[in-house]
């Protein structure tokens, strides 16, 4: 068998082919990736546009978790106040309902419950970044405005807001206004404009059932306060299992398509000295042929 | 009865063939480095003895002529695999561009996917603001601007292959032509007795350049190849040649006729323009509709998701995206609604303007399969892994055809390549011959004096 003489072609397309690996190898080692293009490896490139979609979503989630988690804060801290306010009241009701208070000490009281309701009235009315919290999903309106005989009128709807956290998971952002101070029966608005016409101008029993009906709405209020309560507990685990899968889908990325810098380190030694050898070789090969060593 | 006249004519023969395998040796030698030049050798036969019984002397040598070595079943072979070779690495070459319009991060549908729909997601936590609402409408036109790049790039893409086939027929052409005039040339010489190596070996170049191009069947016919197109279209027979025809088909790709007008396009397989009008005219169309497909289903999606809404004005919502009536061209003429503003993004769904009731709907687009049977942003890791495997594959097959493409040219190189240390090897041995001869003319010619001397004396 005859041998293949021309091996110059065999030997640019070995060179060829190792300076090829080389040139992978850096890449790998300077982007610290195993996939730059679709075709290095079509499943994962396939997957990693899965995993940073995911990713993306969780980033949202984690900003609307955050905005309604501050939302949900700042309703939690009036309801609070108005959990205080009202407590305030009950005591100013109890004191008025005894038969021992003087007429001067119950006006004093009732001018301080009057003091109460435009305070929770106040609280009401809270705003988070221009949106009214107790006004259901209206917009740009105060949520209680005065109605000129000592009580409020609602101005908002009783429409709730949710908030997506999750592919699944939606938190409500918002308790209408109505339903927390004007419930039917346990109105915290109604009550205390009651408590203080009592303590204006009423008899002893009056002051008593308007006390309770105050405390009525206090239990009541609380209950809504838990609303908020469940929300920002709800959210706060939800942000730590955004975290928490973010850096998951991370480790993911780095399976896919990413490569170490010590199997990078070493792919690019082996290809140095692949190529280095290969040039080696075909610089002791190529020149040498019968006429070298023929005499002149 | 031999003599000294029969010696010097049998060595004035040997000082002939001698020469002529030295000739052969430098063209060889010359030769060594030249494309498709397979090796010669001198073809020596004894000259017919002279004289009867026992006193028959040899006849001396005599030259046949010269002759290529070459294997016509290994160069078959390796214009057939050659032509799969350039198939795909005509299909690579258009993938590799075809893949950075879709890429997995950074930028790209994917991304712009994920910006709209958290952009519509930042709208439940504020539904009135009007930043929010504007960052939507942005990236509702980003991802509209993203489909019509996408698709013009696919068709940029065809009509560049388009180009290539326009100038892989004219190269067929003047190929088929120059076959025909050699194989002219090559009847001739036969019929004069000459040496045909060279033209065998310049049409043999030509075959393999042409089998670059398409993919052939070759038949030998009286000693001349006939040569026609994989599905049988002929473009040499004899001394003539067919040439193919180009033409602007009714989709606006150029479309490969025959001499006689008949489009063979479809049929065109294997060689750069097979892998050119396969990646053309069927991978390409292929992500084009898929594309078309989720740009139709996703607009419709939304479209429909804002009319489940109010628009911040409270009225009903409007349509987002303008898309045409069917799926075919879709993703090329997608845009936002002329009239759309950031007013027009249906969040609510009540009507009062702080609602964001409607968010869902439009966010459920993200993660609700459509009726192609995936979401937007599955339906977008498809096309990559769909583009990337094209692209792997092309490259990978290329490779395997390489390996076995680099075996078989190595066996023919050392069937018909030219060896500097052979030939130099024949050269000295020649040239040792030829002094010989040289010398036993001139030892005749020493007897011839000395027997005239004699004579003479």
């Amino acid at each position: 068998m005859r041998f293949n003489p021309t091996f110059s072609t065999t030997i640019t397309a070995d060179i060829q082919q190792t300076e090829q690996a080389l040139q992978t190898a850096l890449q790998q080692v300077s982007t610290g990736k195993r996939v730059n293009l679709p075709s290095d490896d079509p499943t994962a490139s396939a997957a990693l546009v899965q995993n940073l979609t995911q990713y993306a979503n969780d980033d949202q989630y984690t900003t609307n978790a955050d905005s309604a988690l501050s939302q949900a804060q700042a309703a939690d801290q009036a309801l609070s106040q108005t959990v205080t306010l009202l407590n305030q009241a009950i005591s100013l009701g109890t004191e008025g309902a005894n038969s021992t208070t003087s007429a001067a000490q119950r006006q004093e009281n009732a001018t301080t419950v009057e003091g109460l309701l435009a305070s929770v009235a106040n609280q009401a009315n809270a705003t988070f970044s221009g949106v009214s919290l107790f006004g259901g999903t209206a917009n740009g309106t105060v949520a209680f405005s005065p109605n000129g005989s000592g009580g409020y009128t609602y101005n908002g709807n009783s429409d709730v807001n949710y908030v997506a956290v999750g592919a699944t998971l939606n938190v409500q952002t918002n308790v209408p206004g109505n339903q927390i101070f004007q419930q039917s029966g346990a109105s915290a608005l109604g009550s205390l404009q009651q408590l203080a016409t009592a303590l204006t101008s009423g008899t002893s029993a009056q002051i008593g059932a308007a006390t309770t009906a105050v405390t009525s709405a206090l239990n009541y209020v609380s209950q809504q306060h838990a609303i908020y309560g469940n929300s920002i507990n709800q959210l706060t685990a939800q942000q730590t299992y955004l975290a928490q899968d973010q850096v998951t889908l991370t480790s993911q990325q780095q399976s896919l398509v990413g490569i170490t810098t010590a199997t990078a380190a070493e792919n690019l030694a082996q290809a140095e000295t692949q190529n280095s050898a290969t040039l080696e070789a075909a610089a002791k090969v190529l020149p040498t042929t019968l006429l070298s060593y023929l005499p002149n | 009865m031999g003599g000294l006249n029969a010696s010097l004519s049998i060595a004035s023969q040997g000082l002939q063939a001698q020469e002529a395998a030295i000739s052969v040796t430098t063209n060889n030698i010359a030769n060594a480095n030249t494309p498709g030049y397979s090796r010669e050798i001198v073809n020596l036969s004894e000259g017919v003895a002279v004289g009867q019984g026992d006193t028959a002397l040899g006849g001396g040598v005599t030259l046949q002529g010269f002759s290529s070595v070459r294997d016509q079943l290994l160069a078959l072979r390796i214009q057939q695999q050659t032509s799969q070779q350039s198939s795909a690495n005509a299909q690579t070459s258009a993938f590799n561009q075809v893949q950075t319009l879709f890429p997995t991060s950074g930028s790209g549908l994917g991304v712009d996917f994920s910006n709209f729909f958290s952009d519509i997601s930042s709208l439940s936590a504020n539904p009135a603001s009007a930043a929010t609402r504007q960052s939507v409408l942005s990236s509702a036109q980003d991802l509209a601007e993203e489909f019509n790049s996408i698709s013009s790039g696919l068709s940029n893409q065809q009509t560049s292959l388009s180009q290539q086939v326009t100038s892989s027929v004219a190269q067929i052409n003047t190929l088929s032509s120059q076959i025909a005039t050699l194989n002219n040339q090559l009847t001739q010489l036969t019929a004069q007795g000459e040496n045909v190596g060279t033209i065998q070996d310049q049409i043999q170049q030509d075959e393999l350049s042409l089998s670059q191009l398409t993919n052939i069947s070759i038949t030998e016919n009286g000693g001349l190849d006939s040569i026609t197109t994989g599905n049988g279209t002929s473009l040499v027979l004899g001394n003539q040649s067919f040439a193919l025809q180009t033409a602007t088909g009714s989709n606006g790709l150029t479309q490969v006729l025959d001499s006689t007008g008949n489009t063979i396009t479809a049929t065109i397989t294997g060689g750069s323009l097979g892998g050119v009008i396969q990646t053309r005219d069927t991978d390409l169309p292929s992500l084009q509709t898929q594309l078309d497909t989720l740009a139709y289903q996703f607009a419709t999606a939304i479209n429909s998701a804002q009319a489940q809404g109010y628009n911040q004005n409270g009225t009903a919502g409007t349509a987002l995206f303008t898309i045409p009536s069917t799926v075919s061209g879709s993703a090329a003429l997608i845009s936002v609604s002329s009239t759309a503003t950031a007013a027009s993004i249906a969040a609510s769904s009540d009507g009062s303007t702080g609602s964001n009731g409607n968010v869902a709907n439009l966010s459920a687009v993200a993660t609700n399969a459509l009726a192609l049977g995936a979401s937007p942003s599955n339906a977008y890791a498809s096309l990559v892994d769909q583009v990337g495997n094209y692209a792997a594959n092309a490259t990978s097959e290329s490779t395997a055809i390489g390996t076995s493409l680099a075996q078989l040219t190595q066996q023919q190189s050392s069937e018909s390549g030219v060896s500097i240390d052979e030939e130099s090897t024949n050269l000295i041995q020649y040239q040792q011959a030829y002094e010989a001869a040289a010398k036993v003319i001139s030892t005749i010619s020493t007897l011839f004096t000395a027997t005239l001397s004699i004579v003479g004396g």
